[in-house]
């Protein structure tokens, strides 16, 4: 193989896309030709900035997602609608009758509603005639907010005989929300927040906004960013929580979780950066140098070994 | 090791019920159909938002292709993922939206004729309003390497633009963009060599 073959390679490694062969070839080469040890560092320095721009650029504007989902399900009611309308003259003596109860009952349950979700106090008072005229299961939405939206609202089931309709949809609730980082709600909400697997860069936010405002031996907020260090499905959110850990690798249990992350994490970012963190509070441990060695002489990826046996070099 | 096996474990279970659901939106359930639809719409927008770089293109690429999916889902026969099969649909419609507006770039001029077309805003306008950094809360991020970056992967043709979207922002292995390009993992590798060296040359040069 040439050297430009070998560059080639270099974009492959940062990706994580090479063999353990041609992982191997590649690394005996770099340490060999000073050509391409340059541009490997290059290569390298580039990745990083592009890859904290990957991170920011993680979210969506917030509003995006909803908007593109409503109109989304607004356009497949239509196809809905037109394919029924289509389908009518078919068996048009037995439709047209249950249909017109369908819109019906629709067009009633969607004014009793309507007029119920704007009249209805939360705290109970006086039942409205309104809310009073809805069926069982109508009234099941009680929960529904006066400030809410409804969305995606559909008929799941009608039974004309006994006038029951069965409805789906969508409740949704602005939130806006003030309060101090020690403030219950505050955590729990951001607690919440951080178990969304929808939004990468919701997660990502919280746990930036956890590590402003951590303090020492604030364990709740510690063992939050743990959680989203050891377990979250996102690299930009796992390299978050390791940086804002890293201040507090000294501590046992902070310790546990690097060497957790050192032995389980997917990503070499994440197993490069436990190591260092470590390195940093803990140079003098020699049990946990033998620790990380045991742990980084297999790991696959070599920058991650060079970086176990400096450690163990280290703390020699 | 725990937490690896847990996670793959996880994905199994996903997918067998994901598989169950296309099973049911084929059959026409509508429900099914909008799960399969909030499992993957997430990672769609930020696709096209990212490709296109304005909200309202990327809301409509949005919908073409989960509309794309609503029709052709019937013929579905699970030879690749779901996953793979949406992101092919999403990734054309994108490469479509990119070429149509290349054809309008040509068609029109950067400045708008105000005096031919006053009701036309000046397209430079119209493009600064809507490209990503324009959102307050962007501009809070690093401004500057941000934009040279958004200027570097202006210089990429198409296909490694894609690449690199697919690979750098979204993650997704090579292989697997070899399958959504219809081609092979070897010419995805290509591409994101091709890319990585234009945006390097780029940011190097600035």
């Amino acid at each position: 193989m040439n050297c430009r073959e070998y560059q080639h390679q270099i974009t492959l490694l940062l990706y994580e896309e090479l063999t353990d062969r041609e992982r191997t070839g590649l690394d005996t080469h770099i340490h060999e030709c000073a050509d391409c040890q340059d541009v490997y560092e290059a290569e390298k320095g580039m990745h990083v900035v592009l890859a904290a721009d990957a991170a920011a650029r993680l979210d969506l504007p917030s509003d995006l997602l909803v908007e593109s989902r409503r109109a989304l399900s607004d356009e497949l009611d239509r196809i809905e609608t037109k394919r029924s309308w289509w389908r009518m003259p078919v068996l048009s003596g037995i439709l047209t009758p249950m249909r017109l109860l369908e819109s019906g009952a629709l067009i009633a349950m969607g004014l009793a509603l309507g007029v119920y979700v704007s009249t209805h106090t939360p705290q109970g008072g006086g039942a409205q005639p309104a809310a009073a005229a809805l069926q069982e299961s109508a009234i099941a939405n009680s929960a529904i907010p006066r400030d809410a939206t409804i969305s995606n609202l559909r008929v799941v089931n009608t039974d004309p005989s006994t006038g029951q309709v069965e409805l789906a949809g969508e409740v949704s609730r602005s939130l806006r929300f003030q309060g101090k980082m020690e403030d219950q709600m505050v955590r729990s909400l951001l607690f919440n927040g951080l178990r969304d697997t929808n939004n990468p860069g919701s997660r990502l936010q919280i746990v930036k906004a956890l590590a402003q405002n951590q303090k020492p031996n604030d364990e709740t907020i510690e063992e939050a960013l743990i959680n989203a260090l050891l377990y979250d499905d996102n690299l930009g959110v796992r390299l978050s929580a390791l940086e804002a850990l890293k201040q507090y690798a000294g501590e046992e249990h902070v310790r546990k979780a690097f060497m957790a992350a050192l032995s389980t994490d997917t990503s070499a970012g994440v197993r490069m950066g436990a190591i260092e963190a470590l390195a940093t509070k803990n140079a003098n441990d020699t049990e946990l140098a033998k620790s990380i060695r045991e742990v980084t002489e297999k790991d696959d990826n070599s920058a991650v070994r060079a970086a176990g046996l400096q450690f163990v070099g280290s703390g020699k | 090791m725990e937490a690896i096996l847990k996670r793959a474990a996880q994905r199994v279970h996903e997918s067998e019920d994901e598989k169950l659901l296309i099973e049911q939106a084929q059959g026409g359930d509508r429900e099914a159909f909008e799960q399969l639809v909030r499992r993957h719409d997430r990672d769609i927008l930020r696709l096209a938002f990212h490709m296109l770089g304005n909200r309202e293109e990327a809301r409509e690429v949005f919908q073409e292709t989960f509309l794309k999916a609503f029709r052709s889902l019937g013929r579905f026969r699970f030879e690749s993922s779901f996953y793979t099969w949406i992101y092919r649909i999403a990734t054309n419609v994108s490469l479509d939206h990119l070429r149509k507006r290349q054809t309008l770039r040509e068609e029109i001029s950067y400045e708008s004729d105000v005096e031919s077309h006053p009701d036309r805003p000046a397209l430079k306008d119209t493009l600064a309003a809507t490209t990503y950094y324009s959102n307050p809360e962007r501009r809070l991020y690093g401004k500057e390497v941000g934009e040279k970056i958004q200027e570097a992967l202006k210089t990429l043709s198409e296909k490694e633009r894609l690449v690199f979207e697919l690979r750098h922002y979204q993650g997704l292995r090579l292989k697997m963009i070899g399958e959504i390009m219809g081609s092979t993992e070897e010419t995805a590798k290509n591409y994101l060599f091709r890319a990585t060296q234009k945006l390097r040359a780029y940011l190097t040069s600035v």
